[in-house]
């Protein structure tokens, strides 16, 4: 009997579910996140900060007037699982999507673009940076190639001149990250060809997992090369694993990460290998001195209130930083009278100049031709107990001849 | 459990009968309803979410059916099968964009079919690679030898080489209109529904076709014993192997379909878990049924996208709810495949059996 009554209840659950549509007063946004999958270390925070900052924008007036309902979902970092969650966001109607990995977001490229379809990715590929390729694929933040052009740049600018080969010979440089991610191995080209452009000699990858715990055999393959610079491509959790090694094994490299790799929890996992660690950041980190940081801990401690705020991470105002760019561009299009995927897009992204999210992030610009929101990166490094800023690297500044040609890297 | 009672009152006079594909007129229109519900009924109703998880089903099935093929009817236990899906999908990928194909068949949209059959053959030949140590090996020591796949095909052989080709690394992009069959570019859920059940219902036909000649009873005879087996005079091995190339060859269509479905193909679109997911698929389905891999995969598929849309309406009380759900599919996973072994260990393919031989048999089933 008991089990009749639970089939009939799960039967009218699902068709309730089945015929779940969007009222007209709302505007549906889906969220794609990773809390369980192979980048959870790193998603987990960034969809605690999503819906914070979405109820921020609902207790702000939604789009004006309108409530914001966010569908979130973990797809456990599943491309496969990431193409049917799309397909049920349609289904709910939602007018733009809040997506994370690189491997699926570029895989739905062409559908999003198909389908006209704002997807703000947490992946910030260079490869989808240029509209003529991927229109419908936005981010706010500076692209992973960028990132990583900026921070070798600046190690290159600080680091290597105090060097006691400096003059002697040509720097070394290696790359470490998982080469079957698309994520990890999204600035590869633009990283190899930023040392090449610096003069470095550029030595063997080494495959490192993103759930790496061990990585003594790649550190051990890496000190036949002598690197003095290794850029790690995983997530914190991975790369606190290779830089422990590394300072076990006396590598006697530094490290310039990509910014999945480099939060507040690195010099936690790390310890002292963390030191002098750098990377280019695209937020302030969680509990920075920023306009909207108030608001931003405010939330955090309102939903959320399980998490210990020394747990929460720069990863929460990425989330943000994506939210409240899409909020903005939807604003904007709905009150251009055109709350459509072209018309957040047109009327909403490609609109922006120089807006500044509050978040101590680049004041972020798209044109119809670059989706790229900055050519200037700041790059911080760990040092003594705290992040400090090394440089802000200007890539447009320096190489305004190359900078138009590495779009869509 | 293969036998099925026929309706009351039906008996055959001769083998020829006896083999039949579709031994009465009911059954024949059951077929015929069967393919009117796949090729129009579903095709005007679903909306596109509906079809894309169909053809979820669909590439589940495909990949199920070498599964069961090599653990179902030879004994073959293997847990790296989403590496064949994967040499399949990259053969045909990398044929499609690399391959100098002469301009008539590309005029003619036959670059991709072709790739298809030539993707099945090399994940065929590539799944016999791996299915050499069965020749030695059995058990736990096979199951091992099988995940070796895995991780050389797409962690090494993929990832650190094919995946380079083109200079990108890792992802390779599908442009739109890329994939096309004759002049139909499939570039719509409806368009890969189609070439999905056709593909579907080919192999499974053709499965059960091998099923019933020599080579199925071979198979049956050396995972029911396969000492007694050699000692009536089959080559153990050699059947051992086709086994292996057959169950590659599907794989490799497989995974030559799904690319259909995808913009970009990397790596991380085969996962080792879909391997282990693919078993999971044939053990709630049941072991040693065709129609065990078609149900497994609907059962999977669905029964997780039912439970999807059960949660949604509780989470406009519980948002934290949709989030979970990973957590929930996870164990609705776990616990299906436990309570499957403990209350149905011959999966819902007997379940199927006991009930269409009830009506067969109705009103004498005694």
């Amino acid at each position: 009997m008991k089990a009749k009554v639970l089939v009939v209840v799960f039967a009218i659950m699902v068709a309730v579910g089945v015929c779940s549509m969007a009222s007209a007063a709302e505007v549906v946004v889906g969220a794609l996140n990773d809390m369980t999958g192979a980048t959870s270390d790193v998603g987990k925070d960034y969809a605690l900060g999503v819906a914070e900052a979405i109820n921020y924008c609902n207790d702000n007036g939604g789009v004006n007037g309108k409530p914001i309902k966010l569908i979130q979902f973990d797809y456990g970092y599943r491309v496969p699982e990431a193409l049917t969650k799309y397909k049920l966001f349609q289904r709910m109607k939602a007018v733009a999507i809040e997506g994370w990995g690189t491997g699926d977001t570029e895989a739905l490229a062409p559908t999003v673009t198909a389908d006209k379809m704002p997807y703000v990715s947490a992946s910030y590929s260079g490869h989808l940076a240029d509209p003529k390729k991927t229109p419908y694929n936005l981010f706010a933040a500076t692209d992973y190639s960028t990132n990583a052009r900026a921070t070798l740049t600046a190690w290159f600018d600080k680091r290597w001149p105090k060097h006691a080969d400096f003059g002697k010979r040509k720097p070394r440089f290696a790359c470490s990250y998982q080469a079957s991610s698309p994520y990890a191995s999204a600035p590869i080209k633009a990283i190899k060809d930023q040392a090449t452009l610096l003069g470095f000699d550029i030595g063997p990858d080494q495959d490192v997992s993103l759930v790496a715990i061990d990585t003594k055999s790649q550190i051990l393959a890496m000190k036949d090369f002598k690197p003095d610079v290794v850029w790690h491509g995983n997530t914190t959790m991975s790369v606190s694993a290779t830089l422990r090694d590394a300072y076990a094994l006396g590598l006697g490299a530094d490290h310039i990460i990509n910014l999945w790799g480099f939060d507040e929890n690195l010099p936690r996992l790390a310890e002292k290998a963390a030191e002098g660690a750098m990377a280019a950041t695209v937020n302030a980190f969680y509990g920075e001195n920023t306009p909207m940081m108030p608001k931003v801990v405010e939330y955090a401690k309102k939903f959320n209130p399980g998490v210990p705020q020394e747990k929460r991470l720069s990863r929460t105002i990425q989330g943000w930083s994506n939210v409240l760019a899409l909020w903005e561009a939807m604003k904007r299009a709905d009150k251009a009278g055109d709350l459509t995927g072209e018309g957040i897009l047109k009327k909403g992204f490609e609109t922006m100049q120089e807006f500044d999210l509050g978040l101590g992030g680049a004041k972020l610009t798209y044109t119809s031709t670059d989706h790229r929101v900055s050519g200037k990166v700041p790059v911080y490094e760990y040092k003594d107990g705290k992040f400090q800023l090394v440089q802000v690297t200007d890539l447009k500044g320096r190489w305004p001849d190359k900078w138009q040609s590495w779009l869509g890297w | 459990m293969s036998t099925t009672f026929l309706p009351c009152g039906e008996y055959h006079q001769n083998y020829r009968k006896d083999h039949a594909w579709w031994q009465t007129k009911f059954i024949k229109g059951k077929m015929v309803l069967m393919m009117l519900v796949l090729f129009i009924g579903i095709p005007s109703v679903a909306d596109p979410y509906w079809l894309s998880v169909c053809n979820q089903i669909g590439y589940t099935a495909l990949g199920a059916l070498g599964v069961q093929l090599l653990i179902g009817f030879c004994g073959q236990v293997t847990l790296g099968h989403a590496a064949f899906l994967a040499v399949g999908a990259y053969t045909s990928t990398l044929m499609i964009l690399e391959f100098p194909w002469p301009k008539v068949l590309m005029d003619l949209g036959l670059a991709y079919p072709i790739s298809i059959f030539i993707a099945a053959i090399v994940a065929g030949i590539w799944c016999v690679l791996f299915g050499l140590p069965s020749a030695k090996v059995k058990g736990f020591y096979l199951i091992l030898t099988t995940m070796a796949a895995q991780f050389i095909t797409v962690d090494f052989v993929i990832t650190q080489y094919i995946s380079q080709i083109g200079g990108r690394g890792q992802a390779f992009s599908l442009p739109p209109g890329t994939i096309k069959i004759g002049p139909w570019v499939i570039d719509s859920d409806l368009k890969v529904y189609f070439m999905m059940i056709v593909l579907v219902i080919l192999l499974t036909a053709a499965v059960v076709n091998l099923l019933r000649s020599r080579v199925g009873r071979a198979w049956v005879a050396i995972r029911d014993n396969d000492i007694s087996a050699e000692v009536m005079g089959i080559n153990v091995v050699q059947y051992k192997l086709f086994a292996f190339f057959v169950a590659g060859f599907i794989g490799g269509v497989a995974g030559a379909f799904w690319i259909s479905n995808l913009a970009a193909i990397s790596p991380e679109h085969f996962p080792w878990f879909w391997s282990l997911w693919l078993v999971g698929v044939i053990l709630i389905g049941g072991v040693g049924s065709v129609h065990g891999t078609i149900f497994g995969s609907i059962f999977m598929v669905v029964v997780m996208e039912l439970l999807q849309m059960a949660v949604i309406p509780l989470a406009a009380s519980y948002p934290k709810l949709l989030m979970d759900f990973l957590f929930i599919k996870e164990a609705a996973f776990g616990l299906a495949i436990c309570a499957f072994m403990i209350f149905e260990p011959n999966g819902l393919a007997y379940r199927w059996w006991q009930t269409k031989n009830y009506f067969n048999l109705w009103p004498f089933s005694y």
